[in-house]
């Protein structure tokens, strides 16, 4: 058993973003300023205050520019996480490391992107020159051969999912259903008031077969930034802390970006596994003890083998754990009670972490009682983190 | 476009005088023979020992060596010479329609009835009847007429052999209104030209070399020989730098797939359907997946083999159907229920396989070896002959069913033109079982690029379980194991005919 040290003496103080939008007609920069800058009014604290910054490798606002703009003296500590989507819990994890560490003592994590109205994600790799580094080198295996979208790199290990398991499409609609409800309600929620149902989830057309339109998240224009501290200094602001009782990066079994088609198993995500026991372990939680989670959602399919991994259910079990109305409000785990990526914003996770704190301080719009401790999860299918946030007792 | 309406009419007495009407016998140059025989079994594929190896064959339900039933209109033809019969009505319609610049043909029907096999030696004649000349039709060809015969086939002894309905088109070639519709419906150029490009290292360059040489290498490493995908320098396994490749057979199955619809790439036709394929060797790859429908034929386990696409920046792997393999036992009719399916396979359409298919059938029309001419009369290449496409029908079924089954009948109605490059894939299952007479009845589709290539249906007499009363003959075979009672010959000369494949 190993636990970390950081777990359970840091806290997140601030949670703040930009509203979410299909075009938000400023730049990128500015998204990640304002993020930041609400953050701070979070937690009441203020911007000279902060030396350590947290992101994406993906991110294109750097932290000079973000150092100068939010007039900052200096930064004792800045790290970037990479892959992808895999990276928002990580950052929560690299700020958490460095405050315990005494190297920082408030560390912004922030993601902002005009993903939508700019270059838009979901369009994947096509047209990209290629260079000969051996990250660029792996989609030689696939981008030739017409996968060239996350879709389509998702859908390989979907229809396996389903030949294995005996998953239906329906199946991963309910998830689709089940976030589009939660987003219902959320008035930060691009989908505020458009819930799905099945038939319509069905209906919908195909992006990448087996994928329908609606197992799919849009992107997203905007900004979202998340404070962190040790939970000492959290105890002295404005907000309830919420503190860090855990967090995992984890890389696993032949790992590939989103294309790990060549490991043994192409059902489970080995990677959430490593995340799954280290949460656990450090956490020293259990399964009875979440009542809610954010399970990173941009595709459905996903969904399915993350609820596998931590646990809450047995290996091939989480269509009958879904389709028992387990993940809906009310039920045994509601998840994504913010809408998740498919319904709130798809803020690369970042905006999953808020929802996550929202649930411990008691502030969603679709509360779930008892939520003292909420798993959050990273990107899937690709070298990912988790996250478990509590209650300060 | 020019406009046919005005010339309706009065065709129909035009013809009229034809209608009915029986030409002179034609009768082969040649006896049925070991050398045409051989040629079309290379042409086609087509391994059955009953018309080549006369150990085989003797011993066989045939007693010796027969000719390959679908060669039945292929003896008599004229050859390079290719004299038209003046006596013969069909000729005499063409004549008249070419005159009128109907002056381009594509068969559209073929369906031969077999009453027996033909050994070497027999000399072949047939006597044509002109069945109908269709109103004129429009076609995606251009306006042209539909023009059925029938022709009566026996031997030098003037016993009777088989039967052929054919039909085919007599068109004015039309310049198509090809709607160049790619780019304005916002469908990119499919061009695999504008594929996108692989980046390559030094870790991954030996695969790239390989495909060059259309050889799909996976590495291996040089001391320990475990198989690494995707490829890198060093082997997580013994730690060796000494990294090698293997070439891998190309057969394997698939794993998983995905049909990606949107958006749409230059580069690439849709629908397209990309696999992952577990090669026998035990590694994966992604690769394209050609000539299968990702909703009727595509599953999960499904054998596959590997092909390679052409006019890419670098020649990529593809998977396909794999070819047919051809069955040591012939297939009992008791081991089949209706509905059982062939095991899908595939055929490459090449140059080649078009030329020499044409030249086995004696079949000299020039749009079957000569690309100027076949560009000129509105294709974009040679194209199958209907011959080639019934010997290909006769080929894959014979594979399947083993070299005893006994053909009946090929009914094979022709659509899309097959060229080279494409690919031919064939799904076919038991539409019937009569057990009466021993017959089976399975329905074949043949399809391409362009769609459905041929559609055909074929009777096979198939052996019957051991202990089950009789074992049947091929009808003519001259030495009967046991005493069958004589099959009921389907389809003899007196029959109804032009029944729908």
């Amino acid at each position: 058993m190993r636990r970390h040290a950081y777990a359970g003496t840091t806290a997140i103080c601030g949670i703040g973003a930009t509203e979410f939008s299909k075009r938000s007609g400023r730049s990128e920069l500015r998204l990640a300023l304002e993020a930041c800058v609400a953050a701070l009014d979070d937690a009441g604290v203020e911007a000279g205050k902060v030396n350590g910054l947290s992101t994406f490798t993906m991110e294109t606002n750097p932290e000079n520019e973000l150092m100068r703009l939010l007039g900052i003296a200096e930064l004792t500590h800045f790290s970037r996480v990479h892959f992808g989507g895999g990276a928002p819990c990580a950052t929560v994890q690299m700020a958490a490391m460095a405050i315990n560490e005494g190297v920082a003592d408030y560390v912004l994590c922030y993601r902002a992107f005009n993903e939508r109205s700019g270059h838009r994600f979901g369009t994947g790799v096509q047209g990209r020159a290629p260079t000969a580094t051996a990250e660029e080198a792996q989609y030689a295996w696939t981008s030739p051969y017409g996968l060239l979208t996350p879709a389509s790199w998702v859908a390989m290990f979907a229809r396996r999912i389903m030949h294995e398991h005996g998953v239906e499409s329906e199946d991963f609609g309910r998830v689709a259903v089940a976030d589009r409800r939660h987003a219902a309600t959320n008035p930060a929620a691009h989908f505020y008031g458009k819930p799905i149902t099945l038939e319509e989830h069905q209906a919908s057309r195909f992006i990448v077969e087996p994928l329908h339109l609606l197992d799919c998240c849009q992107e997203t224009d905007g900004g979202q930034a998340i404070l962190v501290t040790s939970l000492e200094q959290a105890r002295d602001l404005r907000q309830k802390p919420v503190v860090i009782e855990a967090a995992a990066q984890g890389m696993a079994d032949e790992q590939q970006m989103m294309r790990s088609y060549f490991r043994q198993s192409l059902t489970g995500l080995p990677e959430m596994g490593t995340c799954a026991r280290q949460i656990w372990e450090t956490s020293g939680l259990s399964v009875d003890d979440v009542r809610t989670a954010i399970f990173y959602d941009h595709f459905t399919p996903f969904v399915l083998p993350q609820i596998e991994e931590f646990g809450f259910c047995g290996r091939g079990e989480a269509r009958h754990f879904i389709a028992d109305g387990n993940i809906e409000l009310g039920g045994r785990l509601p998840i994504n009670t913010h809408g998740g990526q498919l319904g709130e914003a798809y803020l690369h996770g970042m905006n999953g972490i808020a929802e996550g704190v929202r649930q411990v301080r008691g502030t969603s719009v679709n509360q779930v009682v008892g939520a003292e401790h909420v798993l959050v999860t990273s990107g899937t299918g690709v070298p990912t983190s988790a996250l478990m946030l509590g209650a300060d007792r | 476009m020019r406009t046919v309406g005005s010339e309706q009419p009065a065709e129909q007495d035009l013809f009229s005088d034809y209608v009915g009407v029986s030409g002179l016998p034609v009768t082969a140059r040649h006896a049925v023979n070991e050398a045409m025989t051989a040629h079309w079994c290379d042409a086609m594929g087509d391994g059955n020992p009953s018309y080549t190896n006369e150990e085989f064959a003797l011993s066989s339900l045939h007693g010796g060596i027969v000719a390959p039933p679908a060669m039945l209109d292929v003896w008599d033809r004229g050859g390079l010479v290719f004299p038209r019969h003046s006596a013969s009505p069909r000729t005499k319609v063409m004549e008249r329609l070419f005159a009128d610049g109907f002056d381009s043909i594509v068969a559209v029907n073929a369906e031969l009835e077999f009453s027996r096999y033909l050994r070497r030696g027999e000399l072949v004649s047939n006597v044509e009847v002109l069945d109908d000349v269709s109103s004129l039709k429009r076609t995606a060809r251009g306006p042209g007429y539909f023009v059925t015969t029938r022709h009566r086939y026996t031997n030098q002894l003037g016993e009777h052999v088989g039967d052929l309905m054919f039909r085919m088109l007599i068109f004015r070639p039309e310049a198509r209104e090809e709607p160049e519709p790619a780019e304005a419906e916002g469908v990119p150029d499919p061009d695999p030209s504008l594929r996108p490009l692989p980046a390559i290292n030094d870790d991954n360059r030996f695969f790239w070399e390989g495909a060059e040489r259309r050889e799909l290498r996976v590495q291996r490493c040089g001391r320990c020989s475990r198989l690494l995908t995707p490829p890198g320098p060093r082997c997580p396994a013994c730690g060796s730098f000494e990294m090698s490749w293997t070439v891998a057979s190309g057969r394997g199955r698939l794993y998983s797939f995905a049909v990606p619809e949107h958006p749409k790439v230059a580069g690439f036709s849709y629908p397209l359907t990309v696999g992952l394929v577990e090669l026998e060797e035990g590694s994966r790859i992604v690769a394209d997946l050609v000539g299968l429908d990702p909703h009727d034929d595509v599953h999960i386990g499904m054998p596959l083999e590997l092909c390679w696409l052409e006019g890419a920046p670098l020649p990529l792997p593809q998977f396909r159907a794999p070819a047919p393999v051809r069955a040591a036992e012939t297939v009992r009719l008791d081991d089949l229920s209706a509905g059982d399916v062939l095991p899908l396979c595939s055929l490459p359409i090449t140059t080649t396989l078009v030329v020499a298919g044409a030249i086995a059938t004696r079949d000299y029309t020039p749009v079957h070896h000569d690309r100027a001419v076949a560009e000129r009369e509105g294709s974009k290449d040679v194209f199958l002959n209907i011959n080639t496409s019934v010997g290909l029908v006769e080929r894959v079924v014979s594979d399947w069913a083993g070299p005893e089954a006994v053909f009946r009948s090929i009914r094979l109605r022709l659509g899309a033109p097959g060229y080279p490059g494409d690919l031919l894939t064939f799904s076919g299952r038991v539409a019937a079982l009569d057990s009466e007479t021993g017959t089976a009845t399975i329905s074949l589709t043949a399809k391409d690029s362009l769609g459905d290539h041929a559609v055909a249906t074929v009777e096979l007499l198939l052996p019957r379980a051991p202990g089950a009363p009789t074992r049947p003959r091929a009808p003519g075979a001259p030495k009967a194991p046991t005493a069958p009672t004589a099959p009921t010959v389907p389809g003899g000369p007196g029959s109804p005919g032009g029944r729908r494949s």
